[in-house]
């Protein structure tokens, strides 16, 4: 009975952290995967025919919420688990706990993709998911949360690193950004329903992936650079912004919407004052890696997390410029906010996890990387296929804006959007493709016997 | 900094959490109570071919607000009229969309017969060629009548209900119209002038919708979209003021020239006369939606790639 309740609420330590990246990597392939599948629907409607679960609809259903909750979520919370225990320089508080919950939030993904690739949704943007899958996740999350602050309690050191503070503000308000902006049980009318759920729509970003992005990025840099953080004050400075100025902005979603003018105003104005933080807090990146840029060249990890930090300035100054009523007026509904919605989860906040999953995982598993050469491959095949991607949607963004502020019917100028649907489709083969690189490589470097000698140093213990 | 710092820290996360969640959550619950109007969509269909409230939920399940507004904005056209607070007080959870890959819903309710909406659904790119909705052939017969009986509630407050028909300068109704009627001397329902129009149709239209209109002609394998073919059964429902400005004007967007440039006057009444003798898929049509309970089921042919796409390969 013991054994059985080790295989599966394994006590050793390091294994929620573990368990959680490898599942975050095998949800990101079905979730990519059906990205690029509804991708190619695009280019070739007639790809499939009678088959409810792979229409277009339905896989995009699926492609978001796996990318989110799955691939995304899973791997921030893994990353949090190895991230915070080291920063106290303890263990998780519970292990068993940090297991169940990854089993509760893999169920979660099952009942997901059974769901929604069945159409069985709320029909609400970003919050699909039916009433027992939310009050899962909730669950879910609550039980991360009570993990983190219970290992935080009994913490070593007195400070807290500014990443504790991004974890700790990150998993106390997300699980009640999630549960309001989930509106299971409650109906609410219509254009409320909206403000609400675009409340939620923004924070799930702004409160979550955003903020456990940038506390993984400050952890990271400094131990890839050998260097400490660059300011310590630029740092709280960049936190407090982002909790004041993210929260208010949902509703330049639906500027155009008979919603409340002050509300827009509200959203508009803070959109703009998002600025503040988002530039402090690279200001602090890139004075941290200053003259140490070179680094890059060899240290893939941190490639990768020098990549996204520059996404990050891309998307953070595309969104407050779109965010304006002028040039909402004329980009809203099309593609280029696909293109930024990519730009922010791909360019950004994947390319962060991945750099934080290079890291962790050999330190959680004492086994270095199979293969450098395909970590490198996975780089680049990630990065050209995204910038294709970004690139295609936003040029294909514009031609659809140029057509609804013409007035021009859909008909005549939809044809004009076939060679972006394709190339859009290529890059995101290479995504997928390289992401496939990723999990192999992480397959074999765990579960095949390695030729080389174990030199991958366990956990380290100081900040 | 000593520990009571970091107490003062943690009050400040959640003071300003509930600062924000008040003045974005809460307030706008309070303040923002808009009465419902009478444009709101009432569901209420005159006679049901289906129920336009379940409806609304295949029209969730099938996940068409991924690429369908339902709003309009000041700068949109032809979309109808603007929509007010008030209309969404009972649309749970809203429908109003982010993207628009196709076209805005918000007035889409008697724009199209019934059957249009069908057979689009079925297969979107016999009906409107270069679309790029995905084919929902997969609904059963209820599931189709309910969201097209939803579709057709889009709006219907706001909008007169109002099939695909000619501009105001082909009707009656208008000074220049009324002389285009003065001027016109074939009666569009005579055989005589329906064989006239067939060797007209045979030298002017058949190269791309083929012989029997089928929309097949041999130009149409180099055309990106298809031509139409005329045997669907909403076409039926043109009326011939429809049909001469179709031929008249052509369809922007597409190889379907002016033949005002190409045919005299009488020429077109002709070619219309003939086009409306052309053989039917299905018998039963009807002009209102409220008709639809009266007669028997309409039953779209079987789908066969051939007959919609003739020269993309065949799947036979």
């Amino acid at each position: 009975m013991s054994g059985v309740l080790n295989k599966f609420l394994s006590n050793e330590e390091g294994s929620a952290s573990r368990n959680f990246l490898l599942s975050a990597m095998f949800w990101s392939l079905l979730g990519m995967g059906a990205g690029v599948f509804a991708s190619m629907e695009f280019y070739n409607p007639d790809l499939v025919h009678n088959i409810p679960q792979f229409s277009m609809p339905h896989l995009r259903m699926w492609h978001v919420n796996a990318v989110t909750i799955g691939w995304l979520s899973m791997g921030y919370i893994g990353s949090v688990f190895h991230m915070v225990p080291t920063l106290c320089k303890n263990k998780l508080f519970s292990e068993r706990l940090g297991n169940f919950t990854m089993w509760a939030w893999n169920l979660l993904m099952v009942g997901a993709i059974c769901t929604l690739l069945n159409g069985n949704t709320e029909g609400r943007e970003y919050a699909e998911l039916g009433a027992v899958l939310d009050c899962m996740a909730a669950v879910a999350l609550c039980t991360v949360t009570f993990n983190v602050l219970m290992t935080v309690a009994h913490r070593r050191v007195k400070k807290l690193y500014v990443s504790l503070w991004y974890f700790l503000g990150s998993l106390f308000w997300f699980p009640l950004v999630y549960i309001i902006g989930q509106r299971t049980f409650v109906f609410l009318p219509g254009l409320n329903d909206a403000i609400i759920g675009w409340f939620y729509g923004h924070n799930i970003l702004g409160m979550w992936f955003t903020t456990i992005g940038v506390g993984i990025m400050y952890y990271l840099l400094p131990r890839y650079t050998q260097a400490p953080l660059y300011s310590h004050g630029l740092s709280m400075l960049g936190f407090w912004g982002i909790a004041l100025f993210y929260a208010p902005t949902g509703t330049h979603h639906i500027l155009q919407s008979p919603v409340p003018e002050w509300l827009k105003a509200i959203a508009v104005i803070s959109s703009i004052f998002l600025l503040v933080p988002v530039l402090t807090v690279l200001t602090n990146f890139f004075m941290t890696m200053k003259g140490k840029w070179g680094q890059g060249a060899d240290d893939l990890p941190l490639r990768f997390a020098m990549t996204s930090a520059l996404f990050y300035l891309m998307t953070c100054l595309q969104g407050p410029f779109q965010a304006t009523r002028w040039i909402n007026w004329y980009l809203h509904f099309t593609q280029w906010v696909v293109g930024h919605a990519h730009a922010a989860l791909l360019g950004a906040f994947s390319f962060i996890l991945t750099s934080a999953i290079y890291y962790a995982l050999p330190r959680l598993t004492g086994r270095e990387w199979h293969s450098q050469s395909l970590i490198r491959l996975h780089y680049w095949l990630k990065f050209i296929g995204f910038l294709i991607m970004y690139f295609s949607l936003t040029v294909a963004g514009l031609i659809q804006s140029a057509g609804w502020a013409m007035g021009i019917p859909v008909d005549q100028w939809s044809n004009t959007l076939y060679p972006y649907w394709f190339v859009r489709a290529i890059s995101g083969v290479m995504i997928v493709t390289g992401q496939a690189i990723f999990c192999y490589n992480a397959f074999r470097s765990l579960y095949t016997p390695s030729p080389v000698a174990v030199t991958a140093k366990t956990r380290e213990v100081k900040v | 900094m000593n520990g009571y710092g970091y107490r003062l820290g943690a009050i400040g996360i959640i003071s300003t959490f509930f600062i924000i969640i008040f003045s974005t959550v809460l307030m706008p619950m309070v303040l923002f109570r808009p009465d419902p109007t009478v444009t709101r969509n009432d569901y209420d269909a005159e006679g049901k071919i289906g129920d336009p409230r379940r409806g609304r939920r295949i029209y969730i399940r099938e996940g068409c607000f991924y690429c369908h507004t339902q709003f309009t904005r000041l700068q949109d056209r032809e979309y109808g009229p603007l929509v007010k607070a008030g209309d969404y007080v009972y649309e749970t959870p809203h429908q109003l969309g982010t993207a628009r890959t196709g076209p805005d819903l918000t007035n889409e309710g008697g724009k199209f017969p019934s059957e249009w909406q069908k057979a689009h659904l079925i297969q979107p790119r016999a009906v409107k060629p270069g679309s790029i909705m995905p084919s929902f052939s997969y609904l059963s017969d209820r599931d189709m009548n309910d969201l097209v009986c939803y579709l057709q509630t889009l709006g219907n407050k706001r909008t007169v209900h109002k099939y695909v028909e000619a501009p105001d300068e082909y009707q009656v109704t208008t000074p220049v119209g009324f002389a285009l009627h003065e001027r016109k001397h074939v009666d569009t329902n005579s055989d005589a002038a329906a064989n006239a129009g067939r060797g007209i149709f045979t030298q002017n239209c058949a190269a791309c919708h083929g012989l029997e209109a089928l929309g097949n002609g041999p130009n149409s394998i180099s055309l990106t979209k298809k031509p139409a073919n005329f045997t669907r059964p909403f076409y039926k429902q043109y009326s011939d003021e429809m049909w001469f400005y179709r031929v008249s004007e052509g369809v922007v967007g597409t190889r379907m020239p002016r033949f005002n440039l190409i045919l005299t006057e009488e020429e077109r009444w002709y070619v219309v006369a003939y086009l409306k003798t052309l053989p039917k898929d299905a018998e039963v049509t009807v002009d209102k939606l409220d008709q639809l309970d009266k007669v028997e089921q309409i039953r779209l042919p079987k789908l066969s790639k051939q007959q919609y796409e003739p020269h993309s390969g065949g799947d036979h």
